[in-house]
Order: structure tokens, then C-alpha cells, then sequence
């Protein structure tokens, strides 16, 4: 059917948007599909009438940003169109009184960051690949260690105005910082992996810069109880990151319960002094930088070719017996106690092609969701082994989700297959 | 359907007094009036019913009848809202809430707790002081709003400016839907996989469901709590400081100003707290967190006030002088009662930098329409609240208020900000939408609500406005006024 209906809308398209549509000159491999050609609207209304056009043509895209996690979600069905929104790039307005910023979703996060920064802002957004899009974040909703201090990415979107499928362009929220007039369509947009509609640009909510930041790094001693003092670490006032790291898989010391505690406190200088006095306890090392938190993310991002990497949420009373059943699977970890999230990282297998491991390890996960109520999303799955298992598995209220696709998206057009119960 | 005959309510009051006891099924006209309006009182609407459900399975039972009998439905808390939003209109059937108020459970590890929706806000952060933890969002009327209610408004308060509106503390809902089936959503994991139902429910105004139990966060007691009451000559100064704070990096728990109409009427009632008569604007800064940093951030303030020539700077010394500071923000509804029989409690919302134009300009409009205006807001956020005094039996006086009322709306959204900040839409502003969104807009937010609640039963004529040409092309899938009931 796609390769049908491929090249008709694509001549549409062209008739419509010129040179914004091309066709790759070798296929590329993305989200589970194999895309043969890219749209890349240069605005909204550009983008609107993108979105008419396959809409009508029941064309179906790959809605992407920079492109850094097309890892995240089920595979496609049936997409050959990428729909790059990186064009769709700058900041429409900073308001630097305020502490807010309305960008377009195509720019590059890094950019923003540096921008606002120079003005004596931060960017409450922490994802753990910083090459993404301000869309791709809002989109996938990832979090990295900074969420103890940052909330998660829906705590930072003020408003966001987005084009539906059927290519009407609508706002929702705004710049003020609160705001409670009608429903909070934002709150439905984020995490929404692309399937309601495509951002075309968003309103922000900034951070002051901390006065001062304390990175303790400590190795826990055998006979101490890691998680709980990677909690009580995570709960002191001026906590902005907490992780708890095992062993690499292939150290040694793997099931010696030697296990590893990296804190950034950020704050007023009294308290971020104070809680990093109280953690490091004359061990370990304190430093006022360093690249500490930096290395976690590159951890939590790292591709995994052939193996499994999932994100396990979890209350944190349970991170430790979480913990404990995934370590007993092999896996490598890194948790953030507050809120209780672990990244595990399993296998690959010896054979390629070999997917025996994976099964016993997703059947472990099936176990850790309904026996500790956690909620497991598996972030990347070796090739190959994608489309037996549901990456989003557990969703409540799925009826409604479908609902909700079949309102926003009636065609269906839109990362078809990728979110939760292969909506 | 037929329309529906007398014997068709007798029978239909026998059946919900079955589900919830004839005690708590109310269908006498005396019974009914208190279930007239909520906060906002100027529009009232008596219901057909009130009935008192005490579990979900009730509630299911309850909505099941309606259904049947062609009623619609309306959740309501402890009726402390100020938008109108759970005003039964069209002789709705009043769902009230107010009997679940189980806490069902208190998780202190995980610091959350899992409640009834009639539990009463103020009651739940009584119930886990002992563990050191409290609920967070405050709304003025936390001594009678209910929890349930402040999902549906995603009520804020003085202390959103740290920690966040309702929105941000609810982790998880059990819900029933307008077709009488029941769902969980969300996890109080705080993660749940699919669409953030949660986060859309929260502020929906009960247009999607009935919520029966509640998952929050707890946050932990801070350690230590300064209150400091900083007295400006005028509101421009106050303002100023507010942004000074903001920028500085300090996230203060509270930023509240409070302008001189209100300080006089304040200072004139039995809540006087001592302030100046002559005071142009007070602003009450609270901060919290650890004790080893409250002496260089007190410092911080005191060295920004004074650069925005701040006249006295007070630091509460102890609770009983932090309750004395408070009753001057605290204390100015009732101060108003003074004022005029009638009070009418605005509020929206601007971008922070143009707080002190757009308070002057307010000031201009109520003078321009003659009546007493006095403002108290929530600086930190932009939030305002104009305070309209009046009595409602000069209908030439009420006509002002409301025209005034608009102007003021008009003025925020031309200015970059919002219809309201934390009290909903509900009645009262729901014709107003249009002054900030396009009919697109709002034809993305009726989708929403029609996966809910399609025939537009559960809570009709709230939030959406049903005359938009989007909404007349398809009365009967769209419109709440338009239902053919009965």
C-alpha cells in the first residue's frame, strides 16, 4: 500500500512545498521503517499544509527532530516519508525579565541552552542526549539526572501551539506561569511521541542559575545501605541530581555490592555546602563542577547495539528490591532514587540473532511491573527484535487513548503504530 | 425520549435513594438551594437532585441512573469554587463528594497518600504533619475546599510559586466516566506509559468525569520558615522587588502583594495587622527550606528592598507574629465584608514584568466604572486578584461590575496573559474564551472532552463555549446546552 501511495502524495507535496521535499538518496533506516524520501517544512503554515496533503492522501510519516532517539517507541507501520521539523528552527521570544521563552520545536536544544544561559537562565530540560530538538524533548518527555531538581519535562512546557494532523493549526496554555483557562492540552501533547500532532513551537518555563553547585561523589561502603542513603541524599533541600550506580557488568567486584553514589547539590551556598558535607562525610570526592553529571548522562544514553535498554519507574521504597532483581538478571545499572527511576542495560546475546536472553529478561520485567507496581518502558530493543513486544507496555486507559488518536489524528498519518498499544 | 413527567422524577428519586440512602438523596426545594451555586453566587440554578454517594461503586450506581433517565450530572465538592463550575444548570443532578473523605492510605517512605475525594485539603496535611510531611497546594479555602475539588480546578494558592498547582501533586485517579464505567489512570510512579491522562483531567472542571479517589505527593515539612512583611510607597516598588527576588535565583515559597485599598480596609477590619495606613503596597515574602541558608537569603532581601527603596522591611519572629503578617493577605476577603454586602473575587493572570502597568490600569477601570476595587495577588506567579465590592441589589451597580470585569480580562490577554490563573473557567468566563483563543483552539480541547464525555452529560455548560460556528456544525455531538435530555 505504501509504495503506492508513496509517490502520489510525495508529488503533492512538491507541487506544494517545492524543494522542502526530497527524496534520499539511499533509504534510511528510522523508527522500524525504511524511509525513502523527507519533508522539511520551514514554518508553520509550510507545515500545516504538509500535514493537509497527507492527511487527505492518508499518507503516513515519521515525525522526527535532530533524529537522537528513534530508538524510543514500537516500529512504524508503514511510513517511507520522514516529516524533519528542523527547519522549523529559532526563538520566536525571550522574555528575560520573565524567565520564559517561546521557541520553535526544530531548535536545537544546546542552542537554546547557551542562549537563555547568557542571560542568567537555565533550561529546565535534562535529556541525556543533548543533541535533540526542543520538539524531540517535549515529544519524548525523557528525563535525565537533573529531574530531581527540574521536575519532569511537563513541569517546563507553559504552552505549546501545535499543528494537528488534519493540518489546523492551535494553540494552548501561554507564556504566564500559571494558568488554568480551559483544558491543559499541554499536558496531553508531551510524551505523546508525535501521534496528537507536531509542534510547531512552545513556551517555556526557566530556571534562575543556582547560586552554587556541589558535586559529591562517593563509593558506598559494602556494609552501608546504598539505597537508602541515595534517598536520603535525593531528599535533602538543595538536591537537583542523585544516582546510584552498580558495577559495570564486567567488574569483578559486580556482586560484591560495591556500588557508587554521584550527587549535585544546587543552591544557596550555606545549603548546597551543608548537604554535601553531610553526604561526603569527609570521604569521597566534593567538587564545585566537574563533569560528573555530564558522565551520567552519557551512561544513561549510551547505545547498546544488540542489547536491551529499559527504563524502569518505581516507587522508592521499591528501588531496592527493583534493584536487586535486575541486577540478578545481568543487567548494568544506574538509578535515580527520587523519583524512582532505573536504567537497565542487558545482553547482547553471544549469537546474533539469538534472542533466547531477551525473553527470560522481558519475562523478568513483566514481573518486576506487576510485582513491585513499576512501570517499565524498554528505550531500545536489538534489531530485529522489535515487534513481539509492546515497548510500552501497561498503559491504563487505553480505550481512551485510542479515543483521543482517532479525534486528533482520524487519518492516522502520524507515527502510526509507535506510542503506547500501538496507537 | 419523553420529556420527563412528574412520576418519572418520583420514580427516579426512589431509585437513587436506593444506591445511597433516602438520607443522603435530597429532592426538597429547601434541601436543593444550598446546591444552587458554589463561590460565585450571582448565577444560581436550582438542581433536581443532590445526592451524597459515599464509595465509586455509588457513584457508578448514580451515574448508571441518570443515564437512564435522561439526566445530566454534576460533581461537586465542598461547593468552595468561584467559577461557577459546579452551579447545576439545566436542573442538573448534583453527585456530592463530600462524604468520601477516607484517607485511604499514607505511604510516608514514598511520600504519597491516597485519598477519597471529599477528604478536605487542610485535613490531609493535618493527618500526615506527625511524619513530617504536608499536602502542598494551599487555595485560600483550604479549611473547606476538598481534594476532589482541587483536581478539578488544579487549584493553586499563595505557596504555587515553589510548589506547583494541584497539577503537579497528583500522581494518580480513579475516575467515573459519564457512561458509568470506571478507570484508573496514571501511577504513582509518577510515569505512566500512553497519554498523560492525568495531566488532562486535572483542571477539566469535572466536564469528564467523576473523580473518586485520588493519588498525591507529600512534601516534606520545611525545616525552617521566614516570613518577612516588606512596606513599599507604592505597588511599582513592591513589583519591582518581586523581580528582583525572581532574578536573583532564590525560589521563595510565597511572593504576595497586597495594594493600599486593601491595607485600609485590612487595617479598618478585625484582621488589622498593623500595617500603615498610608502604605502604598505590602509584600509578603516567605521562604522556606534548610535553617543554614534563611540568614543570607533574609540578607539577599534585605539588600534588594532597599535598593528598590523599600520603607520598613519586618522579619516575623516567631508563628504567632508569621499568622499576624499573613492576615493582612489572608484576612482581606473577609476584611472586605465591610465594604459592601457582595464581593466579587477576580482573576488572571499577566506576564510579571507588566504587573504594575497593568494594576494601574485596573485601578483606572474601576474608578472609571465607579466602584470600591482593591487588589490582592500572587506576585510571583502574575497572578491578580481584583476584588470587586458591590451590592447586587443595584442592578445598575452589578451591570458595572460585570462590565468592569470584562475590561480588566481584556486588558490581561492584550498584555500576554490568561483568563485565569486558578479558578477556572466553569460559568463564569466561558464566554470569554473566545478574547484568547481561536476556535481551533477550542475545537482541540471538545475533542478531548468528547472522548470523555460525547453527549455532554457529565457537568453541561462549563469551560466551552457552545456558540462558536465549530460547535454549531454539530450541536448535537458538541453542544452541552443543545442535549436532548429527557
Amino acid at each position: 500500500m505504501t509504495a503506492d501511495a508513496g509517490p502520489s502524495s510525495l508529488a503533492s507535496l512538491r507541487a506544494a512545498l517545492g524543494e522542502r521535499v526530497f527524496a534520499l538518496e539511499s533509504p534510511l533506516r528510522a523508527g522500524g521503517s525504511t524511509l525513502t524520501a523527507r519533508v522539511e517544512p520551514a514554518d508553520a503554515e509550510e507545515l500545516a499544509t504538509c500535514l493537509r496533503i497527507l492527511s487527505e492522501a492518508r499518507e503516513p510519516v515519521l515525525v522526527m527532530g535532530a533524529g537522537t532517539r528513534m530508538d524510543l517507541g514500537n516500529p512504524a507501520r508503514g511510513v517511507s516519508t520522514a516529516l524533519s521539523c528542523r527547519r522549523l528552527a529559532g526563538i520566536v521570544e525571550f522574555d528575560p525579565t520573565d524567565g520564559v521563552v517561546q521557541v520553535s520545536a526544530g531548535t536545537p536544544l544546546a542552542e537554546l541552552a547557551g542562549i537563555v544561559e547568557a542571560e542568567g537562565w537555565l533550561l529546565p530540560l535534562d535529556p541525556p542526549d543533548r543533541g535533540g530538538t526542543v520538539g524531540g524533548v517535549l515529544a519524548t518527555a525523557i528525563c535525565g539526572p537533573r529531574q530531581r531538581g527540574f521536575g519532569p519535562v511537563r513541569d517546563a512546557v507553559l504552552g505549546i501551539d501545535t499543528v494537528l494532523a488534519s493540518g489546523e493549526r492551535t494553540r494552548c496554555g501561554a507564556r504566564v506561569v500559571k494558568n488554568v483557562t480551559g483544558y491543559d492540552m499541554a499536558k496531553l501533547y508531551v510524551g505523546s511521541l508525535g501521534t496528537l500532532g507536531v509542534t510547531e513551537k512552545a513556551w517555556l518555563r526557566l530556571k534562575p542559575i543556582p547560586a552554587s553547585l556541589r558535586v559529591v561523589e562517593l563509593a558506598v561502603a559494602p556494609d552501608e545501605d546504598a539505597f537508602s542513603l541515595a534517598l536520603a541524599a535525593a531528599r535533602r533541600n538543595s538536591a537537583r541530581a542523585v544516582a546510584l550506580l552498580g558495577e559495570p557488568a564486567d567488574s569483578p567486584l559486580k556482586n560484591g555490592g560495591h556500588r557508587r553514589i554521584v550527587a549535585e547539590f544546587a543552591g544557596e551556598p550555606p545549603a548546597t555546602e551543608a548537604d554535601a558535607d553531610w553526604l561526603s562525610r569527609g570521604r569521597g570526592e566534593v567538587s564545585e563542577a566537574g563533569t560528573a553529571i555530564d558522565d551520567l548522562r552519557r551512561l544513561q544514553a549510551q547505545p547498546l547495539p544488540g542489547g536491551l535498554r529499559a527504563r524502569i519507574h518505581v516507587l522508592p521504597g521499591r528501588l531496592a528490591a527493583a534493584w536487586e532483581k535486575l541486577q540478578d538478571l545481568g543487567a548494568e545499572l544506574l538509578a535515580y532514587p527520587e523519583p524512582g527511576v532505573i536504567h537497565a542495560r542487558f545482553g547482547p546475546g553471544e549469537d546474533e540473532g539469538d534472542f533466547g536472553w531477551l525473553s527470560e529478561v522481558l519475562e523478568a520485567l513483566e514481573g518486576i511491573r506487576a510485582g513491585l507496581e513499576a512501570e517499565v518502558v524498554l528505550e531500545a530493543l536489538p534489531d530485529g527484535a522489535a515487534t513481539e513486544w509492546d515497548v510500552f507496555a501497561g498503559a491504563r486507559g487505553l480505550d481512551l487513548m485510542r479515543s483521543i488518536k482517532q479525534r486528533f489524528d482520524p487519518a492516522g498519518i502520524l507515527n502510526p503504530g509507535r506510542f503506547a498499544g500501538r496507537i | 425520549m419523553t420529556p420527563n413527567s412528574e412520576a418519572d422524577t418520583s420514580i427516579f428519586i426512589e431509585r437513587l435513594s436506593a444506591v445511597v440512602g433516602a438520607a443522603n438523596c435530597l429532592s426538597r426545594p429547601e434541601e436543593l438551594y444550598t446546591y444552587g451555586c458554589d463561590g460565585l453566587t450571582l448565577d444560581a440554578h436550582l438542581p433536581s437532585a443532590v445526592v451524597l454517594p459515599i464509595s465509586r461503586d455509588e457513584v457508578v450506581a448514580v451515574v448508571a441512573i441518570c443515564r437512564e433517565f435522561g439526566r445530566c450530572f454534576v460533581p461537586r465538592g465542598a461547593g468552595t469554587g468561584l467559577s461557577g463550575g459546579a452551579v447545576p444548570v439545566e436542573g442538573a443532578v448534583v453527585i456530592c463528594c463530600s462524604r468520601m473523605r477516607g484517607i485511604l492510605e499514607v505511604y510516608a517512605e514514598n511520600r504519597l497518600a491516597v485519598v477519597q475525594p471529599g477528604v478536605v485539603n487542610a485535613h490531609l496535611s493535618e493527618a500526615v504533619a506527625p511524619l513530617g510531611l504536608f499536602y502542598a497546594p494551599d487555595p485560600s479555602s483550604q479549611q473547606a475546599c476538598t481534594i476532589g475539588g482541587n483536581v478539578a480546578e488544579n487549584s493553586g494558592g499563595p505557596h504555587t510559586l515553589k510548589y506547583g498547582t494541584t497539577t503537579n501533586h497528583v500522581l494518580a485517579l480513579e475516575m467515573v466516566l459519564p457512561d458509568a464505567s470506571w478507570v484508573r489512570l496514571g501511577s504513582p510512579t509518577g510515569f505512566a506509559p500512553g497519554y498523560d491522562l492525568v495531566g488532562a483531567t486535572v483542571g477539566s472542571e469535572g466536564t469528564l468525569g467523576i473523580v473518586t479517589e485520588v493519588t498525591v505527593r507529600l512534601v516534606a515539612i520545611p525545616e525552617a520558615v521566614e516570613t518577612i512583611l516588606a512596606i513599599f510607597d507604592d505597588v511599582p516598588a513592591a513589583c519591582r522587588l518581586v523581580g528582583g527576588i525572581i532574578r536573583s535565583g532564590m525560589v521563595p515559597a510565597a511572593l504576595e502583594v497586597v495594594d493600599q485599598r486593601t491595607i485600609r480596609a485590612v487595617e479598618a477590619s478585625v484582621y488589622a495587622a498593623g500595617l500603615p495606613s498610608d502604605a502604598g503596597a505590602v509584600l509578603i515574602i516567605e521562604l522556606d527550606g534548610a535553617s543554614c541558608e534563611m540568614a543570607s537569603l533574609v540578607e539577599q532581601i534585605r539588600e534588594l528592598g532597599e535598593r528598590e527603596g523599600v520603607r520598613d522591611l519586618r522579619i516575623a519572629r516567631d508563628a504567632e507574629e508569621r499568622t499576624l503578617f499573613w492576615r493582612a493577605r489572608k484576612g482581606a476577603f473577609g476584611a472586605m465584608g465591610r465594604l459592601a454586602p457582595d464581593l466579587y473575587v477576580h482573576d488572571a493572570v499577566v506576564p510579571r514584568a507588566s504587573l504594575p502597568e497593568v494594576l494601574a490600569e485596573i485601578c483606572a477601570i474601576g474608578d472609571r466604572y465607579r466602584l470600591t476595587l482593591s487588589n490582592v495577588f500572587h506576585a510571583g506567579d502574575g497572578n491578580l486578584h481584583p476584588n470587586i465590592s458591590f451590592d447586587r441589589r443595584d442592578p445598575d451597580e452589578l451591570a458595572r461590575v460585570i462590565e468592569a470585569g470584562r475590561e480588566m480580562l481584556e486588558l490581561c490577554v492584550r498584555v500576554g496573559g490568561v483568563l485565569t490563573g486558578e479558578h477556572g473557567v466553569g460559568i463564569e468566563k466561558r464566554d470569554y474564551m473566545g478574547m484568547l483563543f481561536e476556535p481551533e483552539d477550542l475545537d482541540a480541547m471538545l475533542r478531548l472532552r468528547d472522548v470523555f464525555n460525547p453527549d455532554g452529560v457529565c457537568n453541561p455548560g462549563k469551560v466551552i463555549p457552545t456558540t462558536r460556528a465549530c460547535v454549531e456544525a454539530n450541536p448535537k455531538a458538541r453542544g452541552y446546552d443543545e442535549v436532548p435530555l429527557g
